[in-house]
């Protein structure tokens, strides 16, 4: 049984609106945190299904900052800070307007570009963090793949993770009993 | 969404169960069961139910270990136990992180654990509300209980939190909406006001909605200590706000009769830290020469107060406590996960009832890679895609009954509704196993 399917998102950008002037990447603040979507799907468990990179692969952002960049809602767009980047998926925000935020909702995707700086505060800077946009075709992967591409704990040497075929959406591992 | 029709088909409710996912503890959750498997949930909200109605395709149910080849495999409860005992008596720096989704009967071999191997044991609220608890030794605490939130506030303030998202039936249940013994008209009894600078869905709810500029609680906070002890303001602009809208807040705050501030990750987060809570204490306790005012921290998980206050009672340490010289330390900065992590210290981790595959950063994961990592958890997570050992445990307040702490540090006993599988075994077994089996190899090493 699945509650969620996508968070219901208008498609309200506007790609000819006369006040925005198109531009290659975009300078924003990141913010991080949870979404009740991400909570509902990642303590159900569903976190290697499709429908957790909907909800946590995502980057909610101003439409107007989508019609600066021209990526409507689910198209893909790549984030970068000094710690990282990431592929997500660009949508509409609920609580528009902010322009010049993006918010990813906390989870694998988030944490690739997030500050592991604790300031000797014990907590990780979550928020406030300077990052850019811009768009690209590549496509957000799922969790799995994502965990495998980012950390490459198991990948052996010489083989590029990218490459390697997809682990797919359900767990995988050798059974004792065969069937 | 689509509708769906209710549940007829169940052979019993078991009633007034608690729910095992935020702090705010819900305790009058019915559970609708069909032959062992739960079928429905009434009263949770959004988060609480889809918790409960697991996704069986993702649950752990067999101990295992990864193969030469980084693959994982089933293998029997002896190997994996025993696998995990070596990696805990053999390590020098070892840590321990998570408790927060488990019972206090499970904490307490843990720590016991802890003090045998001298390991460092730290929780979630390590990442989240742990400045806070640095705040509350600095400042104080002027701590009530819900109860008392729900009978006499007449004015509600959510500041860097998003109740509407994190714990969904906080307003409804014990603050805002429902009608107390001396607000009998519920909502319409109480001002509801929220600080952030997005216009969350708490905020589209709201009476007054102050939106700040980013990293402005500090400003914020500090300027309306400044109204309430008399002094005028310089600027014009404070954090974003008009200086007459923070003077007309404060005077509204000044005459309620029972004021209540929550606040949550937003306040934490940012990079004052402990400081905003600091300051957002040092309110409370000035507005408290005026009239009666409250404050409580959001809590994340069911449990994550919970293991602060049996750590604060046993060892006199909310988190982060190091046994590595015999005797707990307790060092912020120092003996705290991320810290360790990020420098590079530990050498074996152990993660129960916690998901820090996806909930660090990146940069203190990457030495997740270059260490074995122990699972203990319900579901495959993407902390199993680091794990060595994977043991599955039960999943507390549903399969397994357990003490647990709310957000307000009221214990609360959460019973069982249905039997575990029986392949997994309950978090309190899997570490007191543990336990015993390092002790027996640490005594055949003397």
């Amino acid at each position: 049984m699945t509650y969620i399917e996508k968070p219901s998102i208008s498609n309200v950008v506007k790609f000819e609106d006369p006040d925005v002037a198109q531009v290659k990447k975009l300078t924003v603040m990141l913010n991080t945190g949870t979404d009740i979507y991400q909570g509902a799907c990642k303590k159900r468990g569903s976190t290697l299904k499709d429908e957790y990179r909907k909800v946590a692969g995502v980057c909610y952002m101003d439409p107007k900052d989508m019609a600066r960049l021209g990526v409507g809602n689910w198209e893909s767009v790549l984030v970068k800070s000094d710690w990282g980047e990431v592929v997500v998926y660009a949508a509409h925000s609920r609580d528009a307007p902010h322009e010049g935020m993006i918010f990813i909702p906390k989870g694998p995707w988030a944490n690739v570009v997030v500050s592991p700086e604790t300031y000797c505060c014990s907590d990780p800077t979550y928020k406030g963090i300077k990052a850019t946009v811009e768009k690209t075709d590549k496509e957000v992967l799922l969790m799995a793949d994502l965990m495998r591409d980012v950390y490459k704990k198991y990948v052996k040497e010489g083989d590029k993770p990218e490459e390697l075929p997809s682990l797919g959406e359900m767990p995988v591992y050798k059974k004792i009993r065969s069937g | 969404m689509a509708y769906e029709p209710p549940v007829t088909d169940y052979d019993e409710i078991v009633e007034n169960c608690t729910c095992a996912f935020c702090g705010s503890n819900c305790d009058d959750v019915d559970i609708l069961v069909k032959d062992n498997h739960v079928v429905g949930v009434r009263h949770a909200c959004r988060l609480g139910a889809s918790k409960i109605m697991e996704d069986e395709d993702q649950r752990l149910t067999v101990p295992m270990i990864r193969d030469e080849n980084g693959e994982l495999m089933e293998v029997d409860w002896d190997t994996a136990l025993d696998r995990a005992a070596e990696l805990i008596a053999g390590a020098v720096r070892p840590v321990f992180y998570g408790w927060s989704e488990t019972s206090i009967e499970a904490m307490k071999p843990g720590l016991e654990l802890t003090e045998l191997v001298g390991a460092v044991i730290d929780n979630q609220a390590t990442i989240c509300h742990g400045p806070t608890v640095q705040a509350v030794q600095n400042v104080g605490y002027p701590l009530m209980t819900l109860g008392e939130v729900k009978n006499r506030a007449d004015m509600v303030v959510y500041t860097g939190s998003n109740p509407m998202n994190a714990h969904p039936r906080h307003l409804a249940r014990y603050t805002t909406f429902p009608k107390g013994f001396f607000r009998k008209r519920g909502r319409f009894d109480r001002t509801l006001v929220t600080w952030d600078p997005k216009y969350s869905d708490t905020a589209k709810l709201s009476d007054i909605w102050i939106p700040f500029e980013e990293n402005g609680d500090y400003g914020f906070c500090n300027a309306i200590r400044a109204v309430l002890k008399g002094k005028e303001l310089k600027q014009d602009f404070i954090s974003g706000i008009p200086k007459e809208d923070i003077v007309a807040l404060t005077e509204k705050m000044k005459n309620t009769q029972f004021g209540a501030l929550f606040f949550g990750l937003g306040l934490t987060h940012t990079l004052s830290k402990q400081r905003n809570i600091d300051i957002a204490i040092q309110l409370v306790q000035d507005l408290n020469k005026y009239t009666k005012w409250v404050l409580l921290p959001m809590r994340g998980h069911f449990n994550v107060n919970g293991f602060n206050i049996f750590m604060a009672y046993e060892m006199g340490f909310p988190y982060g406590v190091d046994f590595c010289r015999g005797y707990p330390r307790y060092m912020i900065g120092e003996t705290t996960t991320i810290d360790l992590l990020n420098r590079k210290e530990c050498d074996v981790f152990m993660v129960i009832a916690a998901d820090p595959g996806a909930h660090f950063p990146g940069g203190a994961l990457a030495h997740l890679v270059d260490i074995p990592v122990i699972q203990i958890d319900i579901h495959w997570g993407p902390s199993t895609e680091l794990a060595d050992v994977v043991l599955p445990g039960t999943f507390i307040g549903v399969e397994t009954a357990g003490t647990s702490y709310r957000m307000d540090s009221v214990p609360i006993y959460m019973k069982k509704a249905i039997d575990p599988p029986e392949t997994c075994r309950e978090d309190e077994w899997i570490v007191n196993e543990l336990l015993q089996r390092v002790k027996k190899i640490k005594e055949a090493s003397k």
